[in-house]
């Protein structure tokens, strides 16, 4: 197997953007492939869960490619629900690293807020299993719910501990110009205040407006290369060392212990073995926090703190900017937004751009190792990279 | 009217599956279709639990309560709650109703109550 590089990285604004879906996933492509310096690739890949139903548009890398002329490059667009980013990234990974192609161009979007905030909730919903969990209602924030209420009861977890990751993301995001959420927010506003129930309601029990990601549009981008490709480009080094998939049940009822997430497990091994690391050579990370309580769960399962010991770290401004391992340091999905076709590419973006030290003021210092967690499903499809810089 | 939903049984190994999929998951056995069918039990108790907020819009209620029910014979399944002050743990009795409508269709599931 050839060894995989990041050559090129390009995002768009994550917010409400008045341009046709392939548009946004084109800037975000031209921005990757200026930044790389290449005007030809071999094959594109484009991540996005609901062009289909959303934006009654099929066949997206297609459109995609001839909007860039990269003409006559392979294209396929790749739906694998909130894990679709990811799941692009891997297959990019795979046609660098076969020998098959030498420059693959990965690109996430997203273009959400064309219908109103109920329709993207049910259209997201969509991915539960259709006659045990989608005929009742359940939404994603739903099964965030239900799983939350169960973390809570077990390890004691509280409305506190979700509020401060609420507040550590969204004000993270203050320090990332592409971030979706730009307003400050304190745990009194959010929590203590007299106001704090108005401004923060239950979206679902125990769950608030705040402890949910925005429904954003957006689109994200990477150039891979092999080896000899990168050098000849010049571009700073950053490996892909290693990617993990899993899956699990697609009811969610149906896992043996209802708070585990044992593909986010598996996936998180998997790749840390691939790229013969630990958790704790890791320097920063993006976890898939679309809900408060997954990222303090993902930090547990991939292996950052013990089990149940999450939110204590949390409270010690271990997961901050500064802390042991900072999380989320670009906002996460919670500050930054989740066009969710675009969330696992836009979280690779982050981690280049901090393991190349273009971080500005959300700099982790000295960042080498970097991890992504890329949340599928609610947990039944995860994708984990792992990257290293290279001198 | 009287209406269940099943469980699957596994002809080869005996395992349960509910919701329907067409390979075991316990002896990945893959003959087609090699699963007896049985009603779920109507009474178990309540794992976990929402009040949503935020519904789609055929839903003409404020907030639909949904938990997840862990059966009398250890199945789990997924179903709405009728229930004021859902409390995890506490005994619960469910029933099939109509549980979604859509213009033309109306979709049945497990209403819970309190036992
Ligand atoms: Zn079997």
């Amino acid at each position: 197997m050839r060894d995989v590089y990041v050559a090129g990285i390009g995002i768009t604004t994550f917010t409400r953007l008045e341009y046709p879906l392939v548009e946004i996933a084109s800037y975000a492509s031209m921005m990757a492939l200026r930044d790389a310096g290449v005007t030809e690739v071999d094959q594109v890949y484009v991540a996005n869960m609901g062009s289909p139903r959303v934006n009654h548009q099929t066949a997206l890398a297609s459109a995609v490619v001839d909007s860039l002329s990269l003409m006559p490059a392979g294209a396929a667009a790749i739906e694998n629900g909130p894990a679709s980013g990811a799941a692009a990234i891997k297959a990019g990974f795979q046609a660098v690293a076969s020998g098959m192609d030498d420059v693959v161009l990965v690109a996430g979007a997203e273009r959400m807020r064309e219908v109103n905030n109920l329709e993207a909730t049910d259209f997201v919903a969509t991915l539960t299993h259709p006659l045990a969990e989608y005929i009742y209602g359940v939404t994603l924030p739903a099964h965030a719910a239900m799983f939350t209420r169960l973390y809570m009861e077990r390890y004691g977890v509280t409305e506190r501990h979700l509020a401060m990751v609420s507040v550590k993301n969204q004000n993270a995001a203050l320090a990332n110009e592409w971030a979706h959420l730009q307003q400050p927010i304190t745990i009194e506003g959010i929590l203590d205040s007299p106001e704090a129930m108005t401004n923060n309601p239950y979206v679902a029990e125990p769950l608030r407006f705040f402890d949910a990601c925005p429904v954003s549009d957006g689109g994200a981008a990477l150039v891979l290369v092999s080896e000899e490709k990168a050098r000849e480009l010049g571009r700073p080094l950053v490996r892909i060392s290693g990617i993990g998939q899993a899956t699990d049940t697609h009811a969610v009822f149906e896992r043996d212990e209802p708070t585990d997430l044992l593909a986010v497990r598996k996936a998180a091994n998997d790749a840390f073995a691939m790229a013969g690391i630990t958790p704790q050579d890791v320097d920063v990370a993006e976890l898939h926090d679309a809900f408060t309580i997954l990222e303090i769960v993902e930090s547990e399962e991939v292996g950052f703190f013990p089990r149940g010991e999450g939110h204590l770290a949390l409270e010690k401004g271990e997961t901050a900017l500064g802390g042991t391992i900072p999380i989320n340091v670009g906002g996460g999905l919670k500050g930054r937004g989740h066009p969710v076709g675009a969330t696992g590419v836009a979280q690779a973006w982050e981690i280049v751009t901090q393991l190349r030290g273009d971080g500005g003021t959300r700099q982790v210092e000295g960042a080498r190792v970097g991890f992504t967690c890329n949340f599928g499903g609610f947990g039944n499809n995860v994708v984990c990279c792992t990257f290293v810089r290279e001198s | 009217m009287d209406r269940n939903i099943y469980a699957y049984v596994c002809r080869r190994c005996g395992a349960s599956h509910y919701p329907f999929r067409m390979v075991c998951k316990e002896c990945k056995q893959n003959d087609f279709f090699e699963f007896d069918t049985v009603p779920l039990p109507r009474t178990g108790s309540l794992v976990t639990w929402t009040r949503v907020h935020n519904l789609p819009a055929q839903y003409e209620v404020a907030t639909l309560g949904i938990g997840i029910v862990e059966l009398e014979n250890g199945m789990r399944m997924l179903g709405q709650l009728e229930i004021d002050e859902p409390e995890i743990g506490m005994a619960v009795v469910g029933e099939v109703d109509v549980v979604r409508r859509e213009p033309y269709d109306s979709y049945y599931g497990m209403v819970f109550r309190a036992a």
